[in-house]
C-alpha cells in the first residue's frame, strides 16, 4: 500500500504551477471560498473560531431573546408616560452587559491559549508579524461585537415608536458603548500575552465588579430615571460635551492602543522592537498636550487627568519590559551613530531602556503639570502630596522587581500584582489611621510612596513635611532604579558594540 | 554551501547553559537524525535554527543564510514541526490548512493547490472535514507534517515527531519522511528511537550536555565503537541469573551490561574469537552452567551509551569550545 503510494504522492507533491487547476472536482479545497483573500488570514481564524463558539452563540441568542420579550412587555404597558426611556434604558443595559463584560473576557485567554498550545510559534514562522497577530485576535472579537450591536437596531427602531428619543443622544451614547467595548476588548487581549494565570485571573475579578457598578451607575442616571447627566453629554449641544466626548474617545484609542502594543511585544521575537512607536506616540502626545495647555485656557485637574491617561500606560509599560537586547534591534539605532545610541538607550524594547524611559517621560510629566499648576496657582501642597506618592506608587513596585524578580520573563505580570498589593496595603493603612485618628505611626511605611496619602488627614506633620518626604523617597526610587538600568546597560553593552561592529563591516 | 551550518553556538537560560559550544555543518539533500537525553540541548538547537529562539552567541545558519540577520528569508526555507502542538477548537483540518496557507501569503487558485498537494501527501483528505482538536496523535503528527510543507520549505526541523505515536502511525511517518528524502529535502529530525534514526538517516549528531559528542553515519558508529568498545555476548546459564553479574564482577576485561530472562548481556574487552573462547572455558570451569554463548551485533543504543559511558570516564575528550566569557572579553 505504502509503496503503491508513493509515485502517486511525489508526483502531486512536485506540481508547482499556480495556474493548474485541481483536478478532482469533489477535492474538499473547492469549498474554501468562505472569506475573501483581501482579508486578513488571522480575521478569517478568529471568525472560523469565533462565531462558532459556544459563549458567543449562547450571548448572541440570550440578546435577541431578552429584547423580543422586553419590547412585547413594553408594548403592552405602552400607556405609561416613561415606557420610552424604561426601554432604552434596559437595551442599553442588556447590551452593555453583552459588549462591556462578555465580549471583553472572551479575549482574556486570546494570546495565552495560542503560547500554550505551542501554536504562537508556528505563526511566527509564517508571514503574520506579532502585531497583525493580536490585531486580528481584537478585530474578530470586535466584529461579533459590531454583529451583537446590529442586531439591537431594529429593536431601537422599535423603541422609536414609544415617544421621548432623543435619537442623536442615544445614537452617540450606544457608539461610546461599542467604543469602550472596542478598548476593554484591547486590554483584555493584550494582557492575555501574559503567562501568569493569576494577572489573567485579576481581570475578571477585578475587572468585573468594576463594570458591573459602572453598568449600575449608568443605568440609574440615564434611562429608568427618566433623563440623566450622561446622556445629556451625549446630546453633543455644546462644546464642553462635544471636547468631552472626543478626549473620551481619544484617550480609549490611546489605552486600546497600547494595549494592543503591549500584546504585540509579549509574543515578538527578540528581533522585533514594538516600544519605539509606543514610546514615541506617548512623548508626541504629552508634548501635544503641554503645547495645547499652554495655548488655551485649561484647569489643572482636566491636565493632570490627561496626563495620567497618556504618562501611566506608558510608564507601567516601559517598566516592564522583558525582551532581551539582540543585535538586529540595535543596528538602526547604531547607524545613526552616538546620537543613535543615546537614543537607543531611551526606545530599545528590554529592561534597562524601558526603565530610563520611564524615568523620562514621568519626570517630564510632573515638570509640565508643575509649570501649568505654578502658571494657574491651582494646586496646593495637599495636592502635590497626593501626586508625588501616586507618582512614586507606579515605580515602587519595578524597585521590588530589580530585587525579587531579576531576569523575569513575565515583568508585567508582576508588576500588576505589586502594584494592586501596594494598593491593598494602601486602603488598609488609610483604615487603620482612621479608626486610630492618628497617623503617624505610618512613617515606618513610608518606603511605599502611597502611605503618604494615608497620612494626609490623620498625621502630625504638616502638608510640607509630608510632601518632601513623598519627594524624597520618590527620588529614591527612582536613584534605584535608575542604577539598576546602568548596571543592565553595561552587561549589554557588547551587543551594541557587535552591532555597530556588523554596520562598520557591511560598510 | 552546506543546508545547516552551525558554529560554536551558545545558549544560556540565566546560568543554565542549554547550547554550549555546538558546531556542525548538514549537506543539501540529506536526512541527519539529532540525538541526545532530555534536556541536553537539541530542541534549543533546533529553536534557534527555525529562528524560533537566539543564541547567546555564535552562528546558525539556513542554506548560507544567518537566521538571526536574516530570520524572514530562513523562514521561507525551513518547515519546522515542533515535539508537540495544540490544535485549534472549531477548526477542520481543512481551514487548519487554509489559514497557515493564507499565513503564508498563498492566495487564491495557489492557496488551494499547495492545500490540495499536501493534504494528498499526507493522507488528509478524508479528514478534511474533521475538527482539528479531535484528531489522534498520528494524524495529528501528518497535519503538523503538512502544515510545515505547506510552503514547499528546502530544509525541513522535525523535533521527536515519532514520540507518541503508535507502530502503524510510526511506520506511515518514517515512509513520508524518506519520500522527502527522495525529493531532496535537507532533513535534521530529532528522536529517542535511534534504530529508527539509524535506518532513515545518512548521519547521526550526538549531543550531550550541550555539546556535540559524536557526528558520523551509523555504520561508522558502530564499528568505531566495535573497535573500542569490545565486542558484545549473550550469555544463557540453567542456573540464577545473578551468577553471571557476580562473575564478571571477579573478571578483568569483562564487563556486565544488563541482566536478561535467563543470563545476561556482557562485554569483552578484545575483538579476538580465541580470547572470547577463554572466556567462555573460564565460566565453565568456574561452575556456571552455560546453555547458551553468542556474539551479538551492536546496535546504536550501545554505541550512544558508549560515548556516553566514554565521556564520563574521561576516556574521550571533547575539545571545549572557548567561554563566551572570554571571547566577549577578546572582542572587547
Amino acid at each position: 500500500m505504502v509503496d503503491g503510494k508513493k509515485s502517486h504522492r511525489t508526483q502531486l507533491f512536485t506540481i508547482h504551477d499556480p495556474r493548474s487547476t485541481i483536478s478532482t472536482m469533489s477535492s474538499p479545497v473547492t469549498h474554501l471560498t468562505d472569506f475573501s483573500d483581501r482579508i486578513s488570514p488571522m480575521l478569517v481564524k478568529e471568525l472560523r473560531q469565533g462565531l462558532r463558539a459556544k459563549t458567543f452563540i449562547a450571548v448572541f441568542l440570550a440578546l435577541q431573546v431578552f429584547l423580543a420579550v422586553m419590547l412585547f412587555s413594553a408594548g403592552a404597558a405602552s400607556t405609561s408616560d416613561h415606557v420610552g426611556a424604561v426601554v432604552s434604558g434596559i437595551i442599553f443595559t442588556f447590551f452593555a452587559i453583552a459588549v462591556l463584560i462578555v465580549q471583553p473576557l472572551r479575549g482574556t485567554a486570546a494570546l495565552s491559549s495560542e503560547v500554550k498550545g505551542n501554536t504562537i510559534d508556528m505563526m511566527a514562522l509564517t508571514r503574520l508579524s506579532a502585531w497583525r497577530i493580536v490585531f486580528g485576535k481584537w478585530v474578530a472579537i470586535v466584529s461579533q461585537s459590531a454583529l451583537m450591536l446590529s442586531t439591537i437596531i431594529p429593536y431601537l427602531i422599535l423603541r422609536y415608536f414609544f415617544g421621548g428619543m432623543n435619537l442623536l443622544a442615544e445614537m452617540v451614547f450606544l457608539a461610546l458603548l461599542f467604543l469602550t467595548s472596542m478598548a476593554l476588548t484591547a486590554v483584555t487581549v493584550g494582557l492575555s500575552g501574559c503567562s501568569s494565570v493569576v494577572v489573567r485571573s485579576l481581570i475578571p475579578i477585578l475587572g468585573l465588579p468594576i463594570m458591573l457598578w459602572s453598568l449600575l451607575v449608568m443605568s440609574l442616571s440615564s434611562g429608568f430615571r427618566g433623563s440623566s447627566g450622561f446622556l445629556e453629554i451625549c446630546a453633543l449641544d455644546n462644546t464642553e460635551s462635544r471636547l468631552a466626548v472626543a478626549l473620551y474617545v481619544a484617550a480609549i484609542a490611546y489605552i486600546g492602543g497600547s494595549m494592543l502594543s503591549l500584546g504585540a511585544s509579549l509574543i515578538a521575537p527578540a528581533a522585533e522592537n514594538h516600544s519605539l512607536l509606543r514610546r514615541l506616540a506617548a512623548l508626541a502626545l504629552l508634548l501635544a498636550l503641554f503645547a495645547a495647555t499652554l495655548l488655551g485656557e485649561t484647569n489643572t485637574g482636566a491636565m493632570v487627568a490627561l496626563v495620567s491617561v497618556i504618562a501611566i500606560p506608558a510608564i507601567i509599560l516601559a517598566l516592564t519590559e522583558s525582551a532581551p537586547l539582540v543585535q538586529t534591534v540595535c543596528k538602526p539605532f547604531a547607524k545613526l551613530g552616538a546620537v543613535g545610541k543615546l537614543l537607543g538607550w531611551l526606545l530599545y524594547p528590554c529592561w534597562s531602556s524601558g526603565i530610563l524611559f520611564a524615568i523620562v517621560i514621568g519626570l517630564i510629566s510632573l515638570a509640565g503639570v508643575f509649570a501649568h499648576s505654578a502658571i494657574a496657582s491651582s494646586f496646593d501642597a495637599e495636592e502635590w502630596v497626593v501626586i508625588a506618592a501616586l507618582f512614586g506608587g507606579l515605580y515602587f513596585p519595578a524597585v521590588w522587581q530589580v530585587f525579587l524578580f531579576r531576569g523575569d520573563g513575565q515583568r508585567i505580570a508582576h508588576y500588576l500584582l505589586l502594584l494592586v498589593g501596594s494598593f491593598i496595603l494602601l486602603g488598609v493603612l488609610a483604615a487603620l489611621s482612621n479608626s486610630m485618628n492618628n497617623a503617624d505611626f505610618l512613617w515606618f511605611f513610608a518606603w511605599n510612596p502611597l502611605a503618604f496619602i494615608a497620612m494626609l488627614d490623620d498625621s502630625s506633620a504638616s502638608d510640607s513635611v509630608l510632601l518632601a518626604g513623598a519627594v524624597v523617597v520618590d527620588a529614591l526610587l527612582l536613584l534605584i532604579l535608575f542604577y539598576g538600568a546602568i548596571m543592565d546597560i553595561r552587561k549589554s553593552e557588547p551587543v551594541v558594540r557587535e552591532a555597530e561592529a556588523s554596520i562598520q563591516h557591511a560598510a | 554551501m552546506s543546508a545547516l551550518k552551525v558554529n560554536n553556538l551558545y545558549r544560556y537560560f540565566g546560568d543554565l547553559q542549554a547550547v554550549n559550544g555546538v558546531t556542525f555543518e548538514i549537506p543539501h539533500g540529506s536526512v541527519c537524525g539529532f540525538v541526545g537525553a532530555n534536556g541536553a540541548g537539541k530542541t534549543t538547537t533546533m529553536r534557534i535554527l527555525a529562528t524560533l529562539d537566539y543564541p547567546t552567541l555564535g552562528t546558525a545558519e539556513v542554506c548560507g543564510i544567518n537566521v538571526v540577520h536574516q530570520p524572514a528569508e530562513v523562514r521561507r526555507l525551513i518547515g519546522w514541526m515542533p515535539d508537540h502542538f495544540g490544535n485549534y477548537e472549531h477548526m477542520t483540518v481543512l481551514e487548519y490548512l487554509d489559514f497557515y496557507a493564507r499565513a503564508l501569503g498563498y492566495k487564491g487558485q495557489e492557496r488551494r493547490q499547495r492545500i490540495q498537494e499536501v493534504m494528498d501527501f499526507t493522507d488528509l483528505v478524508p479528514l478534511a472535514d474533521r475538527f482539528s482538536n479531535k484528531l489522534s496523535k498520528g494524524m495529528t503528527q501528518r497535519l503538523g507534517l503538512g502544515r510545515a510543507l505547506l510552503h514547499d520549505p528546502q530544509v525541513l526541523v522535525m523535533d521527536e515527531p515519532a514520540a507518541g505515536l503508535d507502530p502503524k502511525a510510526r511506520v506511515e511517518l518514517k515512509h513520508l519522511i524518506r519520500v522527502l528524502a527522495e525529493e531532496g529535502k535537507t532533513i535534521f529530525i530529532s528522536s529517542h528511537i535511534l534504530s529508527e534514526l539509524g535506518e532513515m538517516c545518512d548521519s547521526l549528531l550526538f549531543i550531550n550536555n550541550g555539546r556535540i559528542v559524536h557526528h558520523g553515519d551509523a555504520e561508522s558508529l558502530k564499528q568505531g565503537s566495535d573497535s573500542v568498545g569490545g565486542v558484545l555476548y549473550d550469555v544463557q546459564i540453567d542456573d540464577d541469573p545473578q551468577a553471571i553479574s557476580d562473575w564478571c564482577v571477579l573478571q578483568p576485561n569483562v564487563e556486565f551490561l544488563e541482566a536478561r530472562k535467563h543470563g545476561g548481556r556482557i562485554r569483552i574487552d578484545t575483538q579476538d574469537p580465541a580470547k572470547a573462547a577463554d572466556i567462555l572455558a573460564r565460566m565453565v570451569k568456574d561452575g556456571l552452567r552455560v546453555t547458551e554463548f553468542h556474539r551479538e551485533q551492536r546496535n546504536l543504543e550501545d554505541a550512544f551509551i558508549d560515548i556516553l559511558g566514554r565521556l564520563d570516564a574521561g576516556k574521550e575528550a571533547v575539545t571545549p569550545p572557548p567561554l563566551p566569557q572570554q571571547k566577549l572579553m577578546a572582542e572587547s
